[in-house]
């Protein structure tokens, strides 16, 4: 750790930064494309409605209306960073306050699907290696490949059909509140949603740590271990699967995105409050200033996210610390 | 020494080489392994036989799958209907095989020209390097920043829903994975003698990457192609069943699913959805496991 | 006779059966390793020597099986058959880094690349030894230092990737002798590293055999390597000893046509840009399109009908055997 772990942390930023800039920047434009000008939106509706015309407009030119795109976007931006996201066209709700509201919810689910999908993937994936060619390897191969074939959303209706509606396990969707339930209560309601949204990456991370496994088998230091005379578990384990859950590392690194993604449909599909379903109510309600925003934090998302897991590449292979 | 199963298919193996019968066969190794790829082969038939009927879906049923027909609503599958009646009175199977032909269209033909856009992207700037190449990157990892779901929904907002639109947009958003994979085998390839050799002898530069390089770095593009078929197969689904994809108007697989956001449909009526829902997976892991075999046979370190 | 022999290998027969093919790698093999000696194993690529060196610690890939014959290690305790030991069983696990060791080609790849060469090397202390750790640590500090790798202690704490090719291979001989083996294998040792280095290696393994009376089975393709290394020499060609002997029977008086060619075939350092090199005509057969009779009959400038057949192992003399029926009238006119 320590310096050259800085040093790398501030080079990636030196991309990172550019790039969610240029971002920004398309966003903005995909904002002006649209219809209705793209300044309005930045103003509190309450306060558009107590202030008289004059006033009005002189907030709105403050704002850029009649300058150039360059001082609009500009504006645009540093209100961001300062936190003030604009309002929604529908209701006239400060975007922030939305996405503070409906954060945690898609938190809560994606963390559940990322922890889940690798643990579980990581080690089916493993056995499924380490029984190469047997029935349980072909078994969990097949499984996998249903996994990733099957999609999510119909995945999630079957469920629901079964566990819901006919056997009446579960609810149909839905979540409760972590400040007024207990997380016995809030279990059932994670489940169906949290599991289906796992489907597909765990499929993903059992077949990459499968062929990651074997790869990191078939190597020559996996010889010298066993020319040592060490016992078979910790040939597999200390030497075989540590080497092997680098690449299925970053492999979850390139599968962020999709999980961020995914949990926009799943969430429509259990009725979860998050950020996903209310992108697609977004989407369907023309919200232009809410499609937006919420598109650029999910690329911020996405970024971090990515930055996260170099970070950690970089920690677990020693060899990514020089380059 | 035990006799284990292992052995004796050794002493097999060992009896069969001692008495000469075991010559290499003839025929290209690639489709050779192909072929005693069981799961390539189902996929293939799974796949043939979905397209076609969707091609030729005016063979197999005669009913129009636009057609109301107020009299005869949510009826369950019978000879008439094979997969029923939906809630205008449409018979589904005629939509689901309809809806193949544009969810096909979709799927395929977006994967096959964000092929087309990145591989030829790719090549060139790989090939050529310098800013034109840094620039290509940066655009492309501007691309893939965005979880893809989010840039259609995005670009749907924004340019409104088609099946044009649709087609555009999902290039726009596949495009960066080919173009990466492309890049990248160019890169390695590049620096291969024959290409030093081709330089040499002053064949220009288009025709060293396209006609040269490119057939070498073929077999891993028509894997990447397969698997963003899928990819755009199911998305589609997924858009089109929130009723922001294909229009509601155009019979899509995901189209005819979008019924089942109810409840009630979901549990009473389930020849809507659950066939269609059905089709689409079994569509899906045809071309996976198309795609698998693809990449079995194209490498060669995979030991038999 | 068996105060002098480490170990002992006769008729052995290895198989590799991938493809669902039969390919018999090493095809009736048999030698002796004398304590505190180094047999050295020459041959080209594909001849089947580091196969035998697989199969004596049992580290053949999983579609492959011995055969036939067998391999005697005479440990402390008596005789071990090894060919009958279960293959990663606890016999076999003791048996390998405490009394047989192997050090591989390629130090880069044949070291873990996420953990540092300390953690390597004290791994085979665990399993081996009863030492403490913090002895264990002390143990791998002095192993560093006695290959003469400066400041151990730092050194100890570092990645495979930090070191550089020489002193790589150094920690591998470092890893495989920390628990005092009978005998040391070494696959092509030098092959990936700069002569200058080689020289420092050869001299590390010449003290190993001095002071420890430590057996070397040496597998090499470089025939100059064989002349500084090894007192007795193997010859191998498509899973077959062609001949073997002393260092100065067959360097000095080969009797094997691919012995010959094989000498004749490499340049050496100080005779100028002129001399007569007469690289080996034709190529090594495809192991699954094996000739008849003698192997290296089709590339050999003296077969005639006689080699159709495989001929047997004859004595040049006590220490010098050969196997070719027609050495004796081809090199009486040498």
């Amino acid at each position: 750790m320590g310096l050259h772990m800085l040093t790398f942390i501030i080079r990636r930023l030196f991309i990172t930064i550019p790039m969610l800039i240029i971002i920004s920047f398309l966003v903005y434009l995909g904002l002006e494309l649209t219809p209705g000008d793209a300044v309005s939106h930045m103003i509190d509706p309450e306060v558009a409605n107590t202030v008289s015309p004059e006033q009005l407009q002189a907030i709105r030119e403050s704002l850029g209306l009649d300058k150039s795109f360059m001082h609009r976007y500009l504006v645009w931006l540093t209100n961001i960073l300062q936190g003030n996201f604009g309002h929604s066209l529908s209701g006239g709700v400060a975007i922030t306050t939305i996405v503070l509201d409906r954060l945690p919810a898609t938190l809560e689910l994606s963390i559940f699907a990322l922890v889940f999908s690798t643990l579980i993937g990581c080690l089916l994936g493993t056995i499924s290696a380490l029984r190469r060619g047997s029935t349980t390897d072909s078994t969990l191969t097949v499984v996998g490949m249903l996994g990733v074939s099957i999609p999510e959303f119909f995945f999630g209706l079957v469920a629901i059909l079964i566990f819901a509606l006919n056997l009446g396990w579960l609810p149909a969707g839905g979540r409760l509140l972590p400040g007024y339930d207990s997380l016995m209560d809030r279990l059932p309601h994670i489940i169906l949603p949290g599991l289906v949204l796992s489907l597909m990456m765990t499929a993903g991370v059992m077949r990459y740590a499968r062929s990651a496994m074997l790869d990191s088998l078939s190597r020559e230091f996996i010889r010298t271990a066993r020319s040592k005379g060490l016992p078979e578990w910790r040939i597999n384990l200390v030497h075989g699967f540590r080497v092997a859950i680098t690449p299925v590392v970053v492999l979850i690194g390139f599968r962020l995105p999709t999980l961020i993604g995914g949990s926009v449909i799943i969430e429509q599909v259990f009725q979860w409050p998050g950020i996903g379903s209310e992108f697609i109510g977004a989407v369907r309600g023309a919200d232009y200033p809410l499609v937006m925003m919420i598109a650029l934090l999910s690329v911020f998302a996405v970024l971090l996210a990515s930055l996260i897991v170099d970070v950690l590449t970089a920690l677990i292979d020693p060899r990514v610390r020089l380059g | 020494m035990s006799n284990t199963a292992l052995d004796r298919k050794f002493d097999r193996i060992r009896a069969l080489e001692e008495a000469g019968k075991l010559k290499p066969a003839s025929g290209s190794r690639a489709i050779r392994k192909m072929m005693s790829n069981r799961l390539a082969m189902v996929g293939v038939v799974i796949f043939m036989t979905i397209l076609l009927a969707s091609i030729f879906a005016p063979l197999l049923t005669s009913h129009d799958p636009l057609k109301v027909d107020l009299r005869s609503m949510l009826q369950t599958p019978s000879s008439e209907h094979i997969f029923g009646t939906d809630r205008t009175g449409r018979d589904v199977f005629a939509r689901v095989l309809y809806g193949g032909r544009v969810s096909i269209l979709v799927g395929l033909g977006s994967a096959l020209i964000a092929a087309l856009v990145g591989v030829g992207i790719g090549c060139y700037t790989g090939y050529k390097g310098g800013w034109i190449d840094m620039i290509a990157l940066r655009v492309s990892e501007i691309f893939m920043s965005f979880p893809q779901i989010i840039l259609v929904l995005l670009l749907v907002s924004i340019a409104g829903q088609s099946l044009a639109n649709l087609i555009i947009i999902f290039v726009l958003t596949g495009w960066g994975g080919m173009y990466r994979l492309s890049r990248a085998r160019m890169l390695s390839l590049r620096e291969e003698e024959y290409v030093q050799a081709l330089q040499s002898f002053g064949v220009p530069t288009l025709k060293i990457c396209y006609k040269h390089i490119l057939p070498n770095a073929l077999g891993p593009i028509m894997v990447n192609v397969t698997l963003t078929t899928a990819m755009f197969i199911l998305a589609e689904a997924g858009l089109s069943f929130l009723g922001l994809g294909v229009p509601l108007h155009i019979p899509t697989w995901g189209n005819i699913l979008n019924v089942a956001q109810d409840l009630r449909v979901l549990q009473h009526n389930w020849w809507l959805w659950l066939p269609v829902g059905s089709v689409i997976s079994l569509f899906v892991l045809s071309v996976n496991f198309i795609g698998d075999g693809l990449r079995d046979s194209a490498d060669p370190t995979i030991q038999g | 006779m068996n105060n002098e022999l480490a170990l002992s290998v006769k008729n052995l027969k290895t198989f590799f059966y991938t493809n669902k093919r039969c390919n018999k790698a090493v095809n009736g093999v048999s030698f002796d390793i004398k304590k505190g000696k180094t047999l050295g194993v020459v041959g080209e690529s594909g001849c089947g020597k580091s196969v035998t060196a697989s199969t004596i610690m049992q580290l053949l890939p999983r579609l492959s099986r011995i055969e036939e014959g067998s391999v005697t290690y005479y440990s402390e305790k008596g005789e071990v058959r090894i060919d009958q030991l279960e293959r990663d069983g606890p016999e076999m696990r003791s048996i390998r880094g405490e009394e047989i060791a192997m050090i591989f080609q390629d130090p880069m790849t044949s070291l873990n690349p996420v953990y540092t060469v300390g953690f390597q090397i004290e791994e085979s202390l665990k399993y081996h030894t009863h030492l403490g750790s913090a002895a264990r640590k002390a143990r791998v500090i002095k192993l560093l230092a006695d290959m003469g790798i400066p400041l151990p202690e730092k050194r100890a704490k570092e990645y495979p990737h930090n070191y550089s090719g020489g002193m790589r291979q150094r920690a591998m001989i470092a890893m495989a002798i920390s628990c005092n083996p009978k005998i040391l294998i070494a696959d092509e040792p030098t092959t990936a590293l700069d002569v200058t280095i080689q020289a420092q290696i050869f001299n590390l393994m010449n003290k190993l055999k001095e002071e420890h009376e430590t057996a070397i089975m040496l597998i090499t393709h470089d025939m100059g390597v064989i002349a500084e290394l090894a007192d007795e020499v193997a010859v191998m060609y498509m899973g077959n000893i062609v001949e073997a002997g002393t260092v100065d029977d067959v360097l000095r008086r080969p009797q094997h046509p691919y012995t010959r060619a094989l000498l004749e075939s490499i340049p050496v350092l100080g005779r100028g840009k002129d001399q007569d090199i007469k690289p080996i005509r034709g190529a090594t057969p495809d192991p699954y399109e094996r000739p008849i009779g003698c192997q290296f009959a089709p590339r050999c400038d003296y077969a005639t009908a006689v080699c159709e057949v495989m001929p047997d192992e004859e004595a040049v003399s006590d220490t010098h055997r050969v196997v070719c029926a027609r050495y004796k009238e081809i090199f009486e006119n040498a």
